[in-house]
């Protein structure tokens, strides 16, 4: 999709009528069944807002893309198996719930994914978290792995892969093929990023249409420079260094 | 034409039997206050039996106000007389009547009454104002209590203290000398100059509308008895109506579906997840304080989508545009203990710098009925864009009521209000909707029958 068709609607809940909701630009959709948009609500809408706007400052970028990152999660690890179970509650009646089934783990794509670490953290306390870094090699071109340090049974674990903006996709999908590469079964895999943009999102649902992909937007397109537009800028400068 | 005639009677006949739809409506318990007047001499004993009958009931909603509060400020002359001892501060002109029953008014509607202060240095009143809100009874007391017919009628019960002149004069002798650091030839002056003449003029003629003539004072302990079983009669009257009140709401609604302004979380696999782990009574005091701030969060986040936006058009870093939304004022909160603190860490972590009220809602240990304990909201609370109103679970729905009838008094109104908890029954939603349509209300789990508080006990651990 080009630049400059971004659905605009409004938003709010279901009993207010359209004249008292206001209008927004909310998240292109795309025909891909593995790929999970977040809704767009008013206060997802809200939180973006801040993240994108060039006049927020770190701590407030740091802020408000941390709740964008607990939602994601949240939504990330509906998507884990589960299974009943049947317990007592403290008011002594029973309670026909559910649990979790199998282990898992993060891995982030340094250094943008290693932010979203803490909001994995504050779902999932003692989570493993692996770490790849890719970077783009100055004379091809193309990402390059320079380092990755992963659990050891990671072929066991469901992974919950994170990098806040989705691109090309170049990166993750390297990182994709080094998770597949260590055993790690391509419907075990979640990837969780805040932005997307429709061209990254269809490279990796044909190239790999059984992983699932979360995020909280996508984008109208990408620049000549492969920026997500309108996108938020350079997450890792922002998050960390500017 | 004949038949035409005769139908008139018969149509009005008929009004009558047709039940209009009428929108349901909350009577807190402090709507309609009891108002006892004491009136007496200076130095009669009022005050001393008004604190003496709050201090045996030594319930919260039952309040002192004083007329001296009312006094009207003077002017730099008439300042200069009073410190003189030559200003009658004994004649009903000295008090703005106007202005006490107009807050007997606001306080009989169930409203918030904001009191002047008035100081006796100063001979003025203050810039601020004290605050009288929920009392179910009310105690003026002051010499000219029962003097104005419009206070009068607003009485339940009218009292005459009763006392010997000399008595009143030795007590107020030792009153003022010990405690307004007066000197004993002013206050002479002050008793023969205007007290005693205004005692035989306008005081005393308050007998004749008092209800209940109360000699010896204090020591009268028959008198005081049949005082506080009064009360204590007004205040089981009040409660009995409350507890109806909340029940024929429920009768009303039992059948109704629930409203769209009630938003009920997906149930996600992680939510019932969090649900089993919250529900399982083997789980650690660790875990379930983890996972209700876990859940707790998605609560707060799913009422943020309910509060209001606006349009607002961002610009990147890169320079491209994008339109956004913003939060159209402040946001705040208002925490109804104990439940509703439960929330609060995962409200600080959601909004750090949230504002946030606090008010106290207590069930009656034997009838079950709501009551107000403690109160404590932003001052501009009114024009807050969103308040979001948190308590863990709601049952019958009585203290969200209230909740939600005290954020109205304080001029809230209902579409800025959300209502966010983690359990509700649906008697209690019910009811909360019939009366009030516009409030929002957030909940995670929706229970058919109620369940006693155990979530607090458990976040709390005790």
């Amino acid at each position: 999709m080009a630049p400059g068709n971004a659905p605009t609607q409004t938003v709010g809940p279901g009993f207010k009528s359209q004249a008292e909701k206001p209008q927004a630009t909310v998240s292109v959709q795309v025909p891909f069944d593995n790929v999970r948009i977040l809704p767009q609500s008013p206060q997802l809408i809200a939180l973006l807002s801040m993240i994108r706007s060039k006049d927020t400052e770190r701590a407030d970028f740091i802020f408000y893309s941390n709740r964008i990152i607990r939602l994601l999660v949240e939504e990330g690890l509906n998507h884990l198996p589960v299974m009943e179970h049947t317990v007592t509650t403290p008011i002594g009646s029973t309670y026909n719930g559910l649990m979790f089934q199998g282990k898992i783990c993060g891995v982030s794509i340094m250094r943008a994914g290693e932010a979203m670490e803490q909001g994995l953290r504050d779902c999932c306390r003692s989570v493993r978290i692996g770490k790849i870094l890719i970077q783009r090699d100055e004379e091809t071109a193309q990402p390059k792995l320079f380092y990755d340090k992963l659990p050891e049974d990671i072929a066991e674990r469901w992974v919950l892969l994170l990098d806040p903006m989705f691109a090309t996709g170049g990166s993750a999908i390297m990182a994709v093929e080094v998770l597949k590469s260590r055993g790690v079964p391509e419907d075990h895999i979640l990837f969780l990023n805040l932005i997307a943009s429709p061209e990254g999102v269809k490279n990796f649902a044909t190239k790999f249409p059984k992983l699932k992909v979360v995020t909280a937007f996508i984008d109208e397109g990408l620049d000549d420079k492969n920026y997500i537009v309108p996108g938020l800028g350079d997450f890792g400068d922002r998050f960390y260094t500017i | 034409m004949a038949s035409t005639a005769e139908q008139v009677p018969n149509m009005s006949g008929l009004e009558s039997h047709v039940t209009v739809q009428k929108r349901a409506y909350y009577a807190p318990p402090w709507a309609d206050v009891s108002i006892i007047g004491v009136a007496g001499s200076s130095g009669s004993g009022k005050s001393t039996i008004s604190q003496a009958i709050v201090k045996k009931l030594n319930l919260p909603w039952v309040v002192i106000l004083s007329l001296d509060s009312f006094y009207k400020s003077l002017t730099p002359e008439q300042s200069k007389l009073a410190f003189a001892n030559e200003w009658d501060f004994d004649s009903p002109d000295a008090f703005d009547f106007d202005i006490l029953v107009q807050r007997l008014r606001d306080l009989k509607a169930g409203k918030r009454a904001e009191i002047p202060v008035y100081s006796f240095a100063k001979h003025a009143r203050l810039d601020h104002t004290t605050t009288i809100y929920s009392p179910h009874v009310l105690i003026l007391e002051g010499i000219f209590a029962l003097h104005d017919p419009r206070v009068l009628e607003l009485l339940d019960m009218a009292i005459y203290c009763d006392e010997d002149a000399d008595t009143c004069l030795a007590r107020r002798l030792k009153r003022d000398v010990r405690e307004r650091g007066r000197d004993i030839d002013g206050i002479i002056k002050q008793w023969f100059g205007f007290v005693k003449p205004n005692l035989h003029k306008y005081v005393e003629p308050q007998r004749k509308v008092a209800d209940l003539i109360m000699p010896r004072g204090i020591e009268n302990r028959v008198a005081l008895e049949m005082i506080s079983h009064f009360i204590e009669k007004k205040l089981f009257e009040k409660s009995t109506h409350h507890r109806e009140a909340l029940a024929r709401l429920e009768k009303a609604c039992r059948e109704e579906p629930l409203s769209d302004r009630v938003v009920i979380l997906d149930n996600t696999p992680q939510l019932q997840f969090m649900n089993t782990i919250l529900r399982d009574i083997d789980t650690s005091s660790e875990d379930f304080i983890f996972y209700f701030d876990r859940l707790a969060g998605l609560v707060i986040e799913q009422a943020l989508n309910n509060v209001q936006f606006e349009s607002k058009e961002i610009t990147t870093p890169q320079n491209y545009k994008y339109k956004g939304l913003t939060s159209k004022g402040e946001v705040s909160a208002v925490i109804v203990l104990r439940g509703g603190s439960a929330f609060e860490s995962a409200l600080r972590k959601t909004i750090p710098d949230c504002r946030t009220g606090r008010l106290l809602i207590q069930s009656d240990f034997s009838t079950g009925e709501p009551e107000l304990h403690y109160l404590r909201l932003p001052e501009d609370i009114h024009q807050h864009e969103s308040v979001l109103l948190l308590d863990t679970q709601m049952a019958s729905g009585g203290a969200a009521l209230m909740a939600v009838q005290v954020l109205v008094d304080h001029g809230v109104a209902l579409d800025r209000i959300v209502l966010a908890t983690y359990s509700a029954g649906r008697i209690g939603l019910h009811r909360l909707n019939t009366v009030f349509p516009e409030v929002t209300v957030v909940v995670c789990n929706i229970l058919a029958d109620q369940e006693p508080r155990w979530v607090e006990n458990k976040y709390f651990r005790c």
